[in-house]
């Protein structure tokens, strides 16, 4: 294995079926694989031999995939991490953002190119793109933070408003609105670092706003709360909208505050370390036209492409 | 006295009139009464065929999730390892094909050797050695070549997979058993295994399961009341445990009689519990979770069969449910309990 070209990535595969590690490193022959079916080795393993990608299955005897993978984003948090999974619960998958930050969420059975293409990119990203430690920032630094940033509440339930009036307007720059239009409107007029929003407003989705933002604007953290949850469409607003938290309702006053916490540290650094977003990204999506398979019109999409850099504290290329 | 005498019989009649009256209003509220009554039955009867519905497809859910997962991970490698052997067998190709172009390189001097002169035949020395080596690389080459071994165990683990996928199929179609209607005779082993299967996903994580399962003569019952019977068991017993713990499922035949163990090391039932646990709609679960009606049906489903469901129970130890049913059970089970 000493002799593979540069170019080869260190991959860590774990899955307690021994055959699906056989697959994987079949699928991948061209990067150097490293692999267990224990899960409670797979955090050594990947510090030992400093990977760039991990992918990990869901469902293991000893240890959750969820569980691996957080640990793993703590003891060495430049590899990029991938849940494999035959069947995905809402559990495993909220964990799996929340917790894990997993970059891609697959299913079983998965599709080679795809998955060779996934595994390419990432390490490419793992190597090239800077790692922020930590979302939480300094006590003097937050402060800062939070009096610059703006959060953008997404949200047409007045209730659901009020109560997050309530537990944010205290701390934050905090805007509302009650549809796409409105929300684009503050956004092109104020500095956004968080967007936290519902899926959908007055019967119109948003989930499609939600993935146009992430991947024009990978720096902006969003935060998803939702009562509408089911796994499928969680795990598209990983892949797709790299969404920062999922979070359920009703909304408590102290996740709330944490995940909004660090979803301003998140967005702080990223503008202050623009190459660091690249771990953020979001899969575009695979249709031909972005607007159909966004469920966006085009004119809305283009105002979300042209947000002024400036708003956003980044240079734009 | 005369004008007495009409004076009573009128008031008579009038008490008479007004007490018509009332029982003749009694009885109207009485008739509206019951009519609401039997639409209150009516309603109540409605709403639970409809939670006995919502129970079936809440278990249909959980065994549709069980299966995907079962499904989809030997579905995950025999379907990546058919198509990688194809690139394979390509890259074998390849190789193949390089060690052709070092043959022909090795028959060119024999076409020049006859007209060649010193300078020349020296040239072809030097090409025909440097023919040879090429030859000789290309031989190892495809020789040493892992592709063929790698892509043979790559086969070996699909076909393998294939395996696991058809047994799977026999193991859902035996559950449901779809293609069978009414009684049947069954080997309630095999019941408990397909159960333990859609339930696979419940467990496998964290309770370990014993088999105790001694060869059993066929039961005359209805299979798919009986699968649901062990599915709703073992489901219970998996709900039971906090954390890890086992489940330990036991048969035996005697007397004419088959009966079955189900003993979990779970949170146990409290006494004040225990008495309610076969009543329908009652439930310890949080609204929403469940229907409180896994274990009247159940219950149901064995009386149904002429069998016996016992129970016993330790707080904070465990419990076991034990299935008895006769061999030749004359069952009345024709009713759809569930």
């Amino acid at each position: 294995m000493t002799d593979a070209p540069a170019t080869a990535l260190r991959i860590l595969m774990i899955d307690d079926e021994s055959r699906i590690l056989r697959a994987l490193k079949a699928l991948l022959r061209e990067h150097t694989a490293f692999s267990t079916t224990n899960p409670l080795e797979a955090a050594a393993l990947a510090k030992q031999h400093d990977v760039d990608v991990v992918i990990c299955d869901q469902r293991m005897p000893e240890k959750a995939g969820v569980d691996v993978l957080r640990e793993i984003k703590e003891t060495h948090p430049r590899a990029l991490r991938i849940l494999l999974t035959g069947y995905s619960d809402l559990k495993a998958v909220l964990g799996s953002v929340n917790e894990g930050e997993v970059f891609r969420f697959v299913n079983k059975p998965w599709n080679n190119t795809e998955l060779r293409d996934l595994v390419a990119g990432a390490g490419q990203i793992a190597r090239e793109a800077p790692v922020i430690a930590r979302d939480v920032l300094p006590q003097a630094e937050h402060d800062r933070a939070r009096t610059q940033v703006g959060v953008l509440v997404i949200e047409d339930d007045t209730a659901v408003q009020q109560r997050l009036r309530e537990i944010l307007q205290p701390y934050y720059k905090v805007n509302f609105a009650n549809n796409a239009e409105r929300a684009l409107q503050i956004m092109e007029q104020n500095e956004t670092g968080v967007v936290i929003s519902e899926t959908e407003a007055g019967r119109n989705d948003l989930t499609g706003l939600l993935k146009a933002l992430k991947l024009h604007h990978p720096h902006i953290a969003t935060v998803v709360v939702t009562e509408r949850a089911n796994a499928s469409t969680a795990i598209e607003l990983i892949n797709e909208g790299q969404v920062y938290r999922l979070l359920l309702k009703p909304v408590r006053m102290g996740t709330c505050r944490l995940s909004v916490d660090s979803a301003i540290g998140r967005y702080w650094q990223l503008k202050q370390n623009p190459q660091a977003a690249r771990r953020y990204v979001a899969a575009a999506p695979n249709a031909a036209s972005a607007t159909s398979a966004l469920r966006l019109p085009a004119a809305l999409l283009n105002r979300i492409r042209s947000l002024p850099g400036r708003l956003l504290g980044t240079m734009r290329a | 006295m005369l004008l007495i005498v009409v004076l009573v019989l009128l008031a008579a009649c009038a008490g008479l009139g007004y007490e018509l009256m009332r029982t003749r209003r009694q009885m109207l509220v009485l008739r509206a009464g019951s009519a609401e009554s039997e639409e209150e039955l009516k309603r109540l009867q409605a709403s639970q065929s409809q939670v006995i519905h919502t129970t079936k497809l809440a278990s249909l859910g959980q065994m549709v999730a069980g299966v995907a997962h079962e499904i989809n991970t030997p579905l995950g490698f025999v379907k990546s390892n058919v198509e990688v052997v194809g690139d394979l067998l390509d890259d074998y190709r390849k190789l193949v094909r390089q060690y052709d172009a070092a043959v022909q390189i090795c028959l060119q001097p024999v076409d020049l050797i006859f007209n060649a002169d010193k300078a020349s035949l020296d040239k072809l020395v030097k090409h025909v050695e440097e023919a040879r080596r090429k030859l000789f690389e290309a031989r190892a080459a495809v020789e040493k070549s892992p592709l063929l071994k790698d892509a043979k165990e790559l086969l070996g683990d699909a076909s393998e997979g294939l395996t696991q996928l058809s047994s799977l199929v026999l193991n859902l179609k035996g559950f449901s058993r779809v293609d069978r209607d009414g009684m049947d005779t069954m080997d309630l082993n095999e019941g408990i295994e397909s159960a333990l299967m859609i339930a696979q996903h419940q467990l496998r994580d964290r309770v370990k399961v014993v088999r105790h399962l001694q060869p059993l003569p066929k039961v005359r019952c209805m299979p798919s009341q009986m699968n649901q019977v062990f599915l709703n068991l073992i489901t219970n017993a998996a709900q039971a445990i906090d954390g890890d713990g086992t489940l330990t499922i036991a048969s035996k035949a005697e007397a004419g009689q088959v009966q079955m163990d189900f003993t979990d090391t779970g949170c146990g039932i409290p006494d004040d519990v225990l008495p309610k646990i076969f009543d329908p709609f009652f439930t310890t679960k949080p609204v929403g979770e469940g229907t409180g009606l896994g274990l009247s049906i159940v219950h149901k489903i064995v009386k149904g069969h002429g069998g016996t469901i016992k129970v016993r129970t330790t707080p904070r130890k465990g419990t076991t449910f034990t299935v008895s049913l006769p061999v030749n059970g004359n069952g009345t089970a024709a009713a759809e309990p569930a």
